[in-house]
């Protein structure tokens, strides 16, 4: 993936060979084609996001870079080894965080489940819960329950507790589409800036081109029932300039264009 | 048990009082109409007399003998029969392919009446608290097994799933997310199968075994001794609410909210 622009000011360090690779990958659900011959790669440090129309199988792929399911059809590699079962440092951030936290535990102790799941021991848990919540702004919070949080801050939980995780890989699905447009956009930017700094990569599924766009070094275009054809329907790669601006980036022309051939690839495909 | 869930709920205690004018009245009621027209009875006896019965059986210290040989009876038989029972319904929870394969032995011992064991019981146990603690115990194991199996069934997918993107241990996930996420359904649990106990326990008492509270109120009958009987009748009716009442309370307490849902499944 040639995702590397020149206009790009913070570009990450780019290995040779790909973090993640699908090879021919497919998947059957009961009698139904979800993945097919699914071929693409992901560079270490690269933020790759995955766009399509519902029931393309967005969220399958992300529960098979996970490992918790397995595939049909080819494999998912990663560093070329097949990903055959969930790894300490592959995180996933879901999108029903009120599901997803511990209602009987705290803001803390929902970070600290992360870190006694790593065997950290209970004398360090605290100084790096302590700067873990300090990261997503959330450190007055520690001892307050999840249903005392907005939506928002549930979120920010729960990034929180994949950071504690140190991931190499961050896959996020659908994680802010059930938030209000400004804590939305708040989070998108906080995201970037907490994968960049560690040079995390990232698997983003989303239903919004323009969050897809925005965020992501490359644009994955999903096809729904492929039958024989290719899942993988079209690949743009966002030459943007890092970091991301909320106004310049989105008026950008070249936002503008790719935003542009997004849609109007999408609406063919419907 | 429906009765003082309602009674108890807090949009009522407010008017607590009103609760109480039909029982209160229709015992003054059957006061007047028992002086007005005596009848000469061994299963009708005079509220004031029942009354004055229970009072003094409590006095001379014979109720409550009974009703701690009832209590430890049935604490016996929650603390076998519920714990085993426990143990198994969670392990079905955990488990699809061990519940399918345990689905057809319940189905088949689940039907058996608790106090049907009691012939079989006594000849292994003879009379006393082991005979008792059996019984009740068997009768609480199958109401366990299935509301704790239900209980681990109910717990979010969402939630095993992050246990398992942590890489916990089975161990470390049953402790750490399935049982605190099943714990107000397993409260639930945990106050029926106390319910049920009760009515077990002075069954037996009443079918054979000669202690506690079902004891008391076939020798009071036996005896011609209507006021008694209907006095241990009236404790026995007073305990269960008292149970239920208080394990409400502490449901309340421990779970809010989280309870009323459990309850509602």
């Amino acid at each position: 993936m040639s995702a590397g622009g020149l206009l790009r000011v913070v570009a990450p360090a780019e290995a040779a060979a790909p973090l993640i690779a699908f090879d021919e990958l497919g998947l059957d659900f009961s009698g139904r084609r979800i993945l097919n011959r699914l071929s693409f790669s992901i560079g270490r440090g690269e933020i790759v996001s995955v766009v399509g129309p519902s029931g393309c199988g967005k969220t399958t792929l992300l529960r098979l870079v996970t490992g918790l399911v397995s595939p049909t059809r080819g494999a998912v590699r990663r560093e070329g080894v097949a990903v055959d079962g969930p790894a300490p440092d592959v995180a996933i951030v879901f999108q029903d965080y009120a599901n997803a936290l511990l209602p009987w535990r705290t803001v803390a102790g929902n970070v600290s489940l992360a870190l006694e799941a790593a065997r950290v021991p209970a004398a360090q848990r605290g100084p790096r819960i302590a700067e873990l919540l300090a990261k997503v702004g959330l450190a007055a919070h520690a001892e307050k329950f999840p249903r005392q949080l907005s939506g928002g801050m549930q979120q920010r939980v729960q990034i929180a507790r994949c950071l504690a995780q140190r991931p190499a890989v961050l896959l996020m699905d659908e994680p802010f589409g059930a938030l209000d447009a400004m804590t939305r956009q708040d989070l998108q930017d906080e995201m970037l800036r907490l994968v960049r700094e560690t040079g995390t990569t990232v698997l983003f599924i989303t239903h919004d081109l323009d969050e897809a766009i925005y965020l992501s070094d490359t644009v994955v275009a999903l096809r729904a029932n492929p039958g024989d054809a290719s899942s993988l329907a079209r690949t743009f790669t966002v030459r943007l300039p890092w970091p991301r601006n909320q106004l310049a980036t989105r008026e950008d022309p070249e936002f503008l264009r790719l935003r542009r051939q997004a849609y109007d690839y999408l609406l063919e495909a419907h | 048990m429906a009765a003082a869930i309602l009674a108890a709920s807090p949009a009522h205690t407010r008017r607590a009082w009103r609760a109480w004018v039909l029982p209160l009245g229709a015992l003054g009621a059957a006061e007047a109409l028992l002086r007005w027209r005596p009848v000469q009875s061994d299963a009708v006896a005079l509220p004031s007399a029942v009354v004055q019965a229970l009072l003094q059986a409590l006095a001379d210290g014979s109720l409550w003998s009974a009703t701690w040989q009832t209590l430890a009876a049935m604490l016996g038989g929650l603390l076998a029969g519920g714990a085993l029972g426990l143990l198994v319904g969670v392990w079905f929870g955990l488990s699809r392919r061990v519940a399918a394969r345990g689905a057809l032995l319940v189905e088949l011992l689940r039907p058996l009446p608790a106090v049907a064991l009691i012939p079989v019981a006594m000849l292994v146990f003879g009379f006393g608290y082991r005979l008792e603690i059996f019984v009740v115990g068997f009768s609480v194991f199958f109401p366990m097994l299935m509301l704790s199996h239900a209980a681990v069934q109910a717990v979010p997918a969402r939630l095993l799933e992050v246990g398992r993107m942590l890489r916990l241990t089975m161990a470390a996930r049953v402790r750490k997310i399935v049982l605190p996420a099943a714990l107000p359904r397993l409260f639930v649990a945990l106050r029926l199968c106390i319910g049920i106990a009760l009515v077990v326990a002075v069954t037996t008492e009443i079918a054979s075994n000669p202690q506690g509270l079902g004891y008391a109120l076939l020798s009071a009958q036996q005896s011609l001794a209507p006021e008694l009987m209907l006095a241990v009748l009236a404790w026995v009716g007073l305990l269960g609410w008292g149970l239920n009442a208080g394990l409400l309370a502490l449901q309340r307490r421990w779970f809010g909210g989280l309870a009323a849902t459990g309850a509602g499944r």
